[in-house]
């Protein structure tokens, strides 16, 4: 939650923290867990709880302990390099695109405030508003050429049907615009209403100073902002690499042309479904879970996330 | 640290929690309904015929439920019920057979064997070789409900107005399909992708891509004439263009029936109604079928398969076994109510009874039932159910139909396939031979 919090003036954190807790009434205290509380409820019985639950079914069949005979046979799976390779190009591409969209439309809106400015935003949260299975359902009917009203665009591409759209390398590509279009609106909101709450002064100052537009936005708000950056990059990271929905429903359209497989997600689906193998499922989900943890802890360390509220508080 | 003393805490509490749920494995359990009524799952098209079946029978306790006829769903819905020990229909319907070996196998133990539920002589009515893909181990384990025998479909009509004959072996196929391609631009002779490629040539030519020996043993060898056939037959006309690598499901195939590009297209029985009129949009009056042409030194048209449905019996049924078998069996051999079912019968008597109106359909050509008739009873042996059939779709696109797609070797594009489908099969608990 803390992520989400504007950065607070330096003067708020002046009194040390041990007599800060001696200062705390039962009424804050109280107030503190109803906020926090079912939030933590959440991640136990939401989170840690099926966590925990995998790693038990990860090592346990039927009783019997099976050590590390699922982790070993889901590394040495041959689909498991392709389903790796599929997540990191998507990841490659689609994380900078994305991050960069967002990154510019809401400067951009922030640097010429208007009228047009709500419009816009709405504008661009649009797309975002169709998501999951429903996103991909919509750009289904989008690469394909019989039904998509950008069916000249397909022509000169040379793609002349939804298996050529869908086929092979191609939906990476797909699934790359249909990623931007669909996260970039809401993650704009997000960060306009971030530089939003930027104290005035510390712009104005930068302003009389004499610093540009570009100067302004590079050296001073997105510094500023960096927590929420790193939020983003957290957020979509994790949504990336877990793709799932996306290339299944796409795979609707053109069946056998987007292998069931193709994500790590969908690896971990097949074992606990179609395999009847859970303890798999299980391992792939955990070893998923583990790159996710560490991608968050790299982008919290090398972005400060928590710099300014740890600072504050000394 | 506190913090972290409760997080600690929190964790081994859900650890405990959950960890007491732990099973695993489908095989052995009780029946898993205690409400005592035969669960039924069909998809739409079985729907109306489960429902008659209830009404004639007002004593028997029976709940039918719509099931996709997605890929995976009834295994994936199996799998869950093996994991909750309860909740597995007491019959079920797949749209794709093939799941039948995964749902036979010993991770799933759903699929009862029916040898001593079904007599011999029921199962010797259904067309020669159709029980093949339900047999593992010489087991049956599946009633087919119809089946899906590849045939030659093509234009009458413009076979006529270019002057070409029927092709009866694959060598005139393949010239044929060259010359149109050079006289008629755009025109098409088949479509090689997924199981539309790989069931129609590979099946047909007998290249053991997937002949299964019993649940656990898979025959894979790409290596052998009965193959490399296929890909000299592909690789003149893939160069050309005179086959299209665009899966003849998808939308986009409409483009070539609309613009008279659909010279002929082997491909199963099923087509004749459900593509060349409602997707295809080729015009009443011009499709007519005549068997697969034959491989060179052999001289029976042998069809390859893709597509037909299966019943199964669930092994958990217990009380309601005998019930459930005679639902299946009804549900495979009646003959009024096979001979109205979509497509092709599995079993024999019912297949005659459906033809007589087949023959008479205005959309073709000509009489297609003595070519699909034949087709019907020279099923290529060996192409078996196996467990990794997405994979084996997907490894032929990757790897066959890319070739085709890039102007690459095709005969060289069969050792990659073939190392993708071991290791498919490898992955899914087969020795392959």
């Amino acid at each position: 939650m803390k992520t989400l919090t504007t950065p607070r003036p330096p003067t708020a954190a002046s009194a040390p923290a041990v007599t800060q807790r001696h200062r705390r009434c039962p009424a804050r205290t109280a107030a503190v867990w109803i906020l926090v509380g079912p939030y933590t409820l959440f991640l136990v019985v939401f989170g840690l709880a099926p966590a925990g639950y995998a790693l038990w079914t990860s090592f346990v069949e039927d009783g019997s302990f099976t050590g590390l005979r699922d982790w070993a046979a889901v590394l040495h799976d041959y689909r498991l390099g392709d389903a790796a390779a599929h997540v990191t190009t998507y990841l490659l591409l689609w994380l900078p695109i994305l991050l960069l969209t967002v990154l510019s439309l809401a400067f951009t809106l922030h640097a010429r405030p208007g009228r047009a400015t709500s419009v816009l935003q709405l504008v661009y949260y649009l797309p975002g508003a169709v998501t999951g299975s429903a996103a991909a359902l919509l750009w289904l009917f989008m690469v394909s050429p019989d039904s998509s009203p950008f069916s000249p665009l397909l022509d000169l591409m040379g793609i002349e049907s939804a298996t050529d759209a869908l086929s092979g390398g191609s939906v990476i590509a797909v699934l790359t615009v249909m990623g931007v279009a669909v996260h970039a609106g809401g993650w704009i909101v997000v960060l306009h209403g971030a530089l939003n709450a930027l104290p005035k002064d510390v712009l104005e100052a930068a302003q009389v100073d004499g610093a540009s537009a570009w100067r302004t936005m590079w050296h001073v708000k997105l510094p500023m902002v960096r927590t929420y950056v790193a939020f983003v990059l957290i957020s979509s990271f994790a949504s990336g690499s877990q793709v799932f929905v996306e290339p299944t429903v796409l795979s609707t359209g053109a069946p056998g042309q987007i292998s069931p497989t193709w994500s790590v997600n969908q690896l971990a689906y097949v074992y606990a479904t179609q395999d009847g193998d859970f303890g798999k499922a299980a391992a792939l989900s955990l070893a998923m879970l583990a790159v996710g943890v560490l991608a968050a802890w790299i982008v919290i360390t090398r972005t400060r996330m928590y710099a300014t509220d740890s600072s504050d508080s000394r | 640290m506190k913090r972290w003393r409760a997080a600690s805490l929190a964790a081994a509490v859900a650890l405990v929690l959950c960890g007491c749920g732990g099973t695993g494995g489908g095989a052995g359990g009780r029946s898993g309904d205690a409400k005592d009524e035969l669960l039924v799952w069909v998809d739409n098209t079985r729907m109306p015929a489960a429902q008659q079946y209830e009404k004639t029978h007002p004593d028997l306790k029976m709940r039918i439920v719509t099931i996709p006829p997605d890929a995976g769903y009834v295994p994936t819905k199996v799998s869950l019920a093996n994991r909750t020990k309860s909740g597995w229909p007491d019959v079920v319907f797949l749209a794709n057979p093939a799941e039948a070996a995964t749902l036979a196998s010993e991770k799933f133990g759903y699929a009862a064997p029916l040898d001593d539920l079904v007599p011999k002589s029921v199962r010797d009515g259904f067309t020669p070789g159709s029980l093949d893909t339900c047999t593992f181990g010489g087991r049956t384990y599946c009633l087919r409900n119809d089946i899906a025998p590849t045939v030659l479909w093509y234009d009458a009509t413009l076979m006529k107005r270019y002057g070409y004959r029927v092709p009866k072996t694959w060598d005139e196929y393949r010239q044929t399909g060259l010359e149109a391609a050079e006289e008629h631009p755009g025109t098409i002779v088949g479509a090689v992708n997924g199981k539309y490629g790989a069931g129609v040539y590979f099946g047909s030519s007998g290249c053991p891509t997937r002949d299964t020996l019993s649940l656990t043993e898979v025959r894979i060898d790409l290596g052998g004439p009965n193959c490399t056939r296929v890909a000299d037959l592909l690789q003149p006309l893939a160069r050309k263009k005179a086959v299209t690598t665009v899966v003849p499901i998808d939308p986009g195939f409409s483009k070539l029936g609309k613009g008279d590009k659909i010279l002929m297209l082997p491909a199963p029985a099923w087509f004749g109604d459900f593509m060349f009129g409602p997707a295809f949009k080729v015009p009443e009056g011009r499709i007519a079928a005549a068997p697969m042409p034959t491989w060179p030194g052999e001289n029976k048209p042998y069809a390859g398969q893709v597509g037909g449905g299966a019943f199964l019996v669930s092994s958990h049924a217990g009380g309601r076994t005998r019930e459930a078998v005679d639902l299946v069996r009804w549900m495979t051999t009646d003959v009024a109510l096979q001979a109205k079912q979509p497509t092709y019968p599995a079993f024999a008597a019912a297949a005659v009874k459906w033809g007589e109106a087949k023959s008479k359909d205005p959309y073709y050509a000509s009489d297609p039932m003595p070519a699909l008739t034949a087709a019907a009873n020279a099923l290529r042996p060996g192409f078996g159910a196996v467990r990794f059939e997405a994979d084996w779709q997907s490894s032929f696109n990757d790897t066959f139909v890319k070739a085709v797609d890039s102007d690459g070797n095709l005969r060289d594009s069969l050792r990659s396939w073939q190392d993708k489908l071991k290791a498919a099969a490898g992955t899914s608990g087969y020795t392959a031979g």
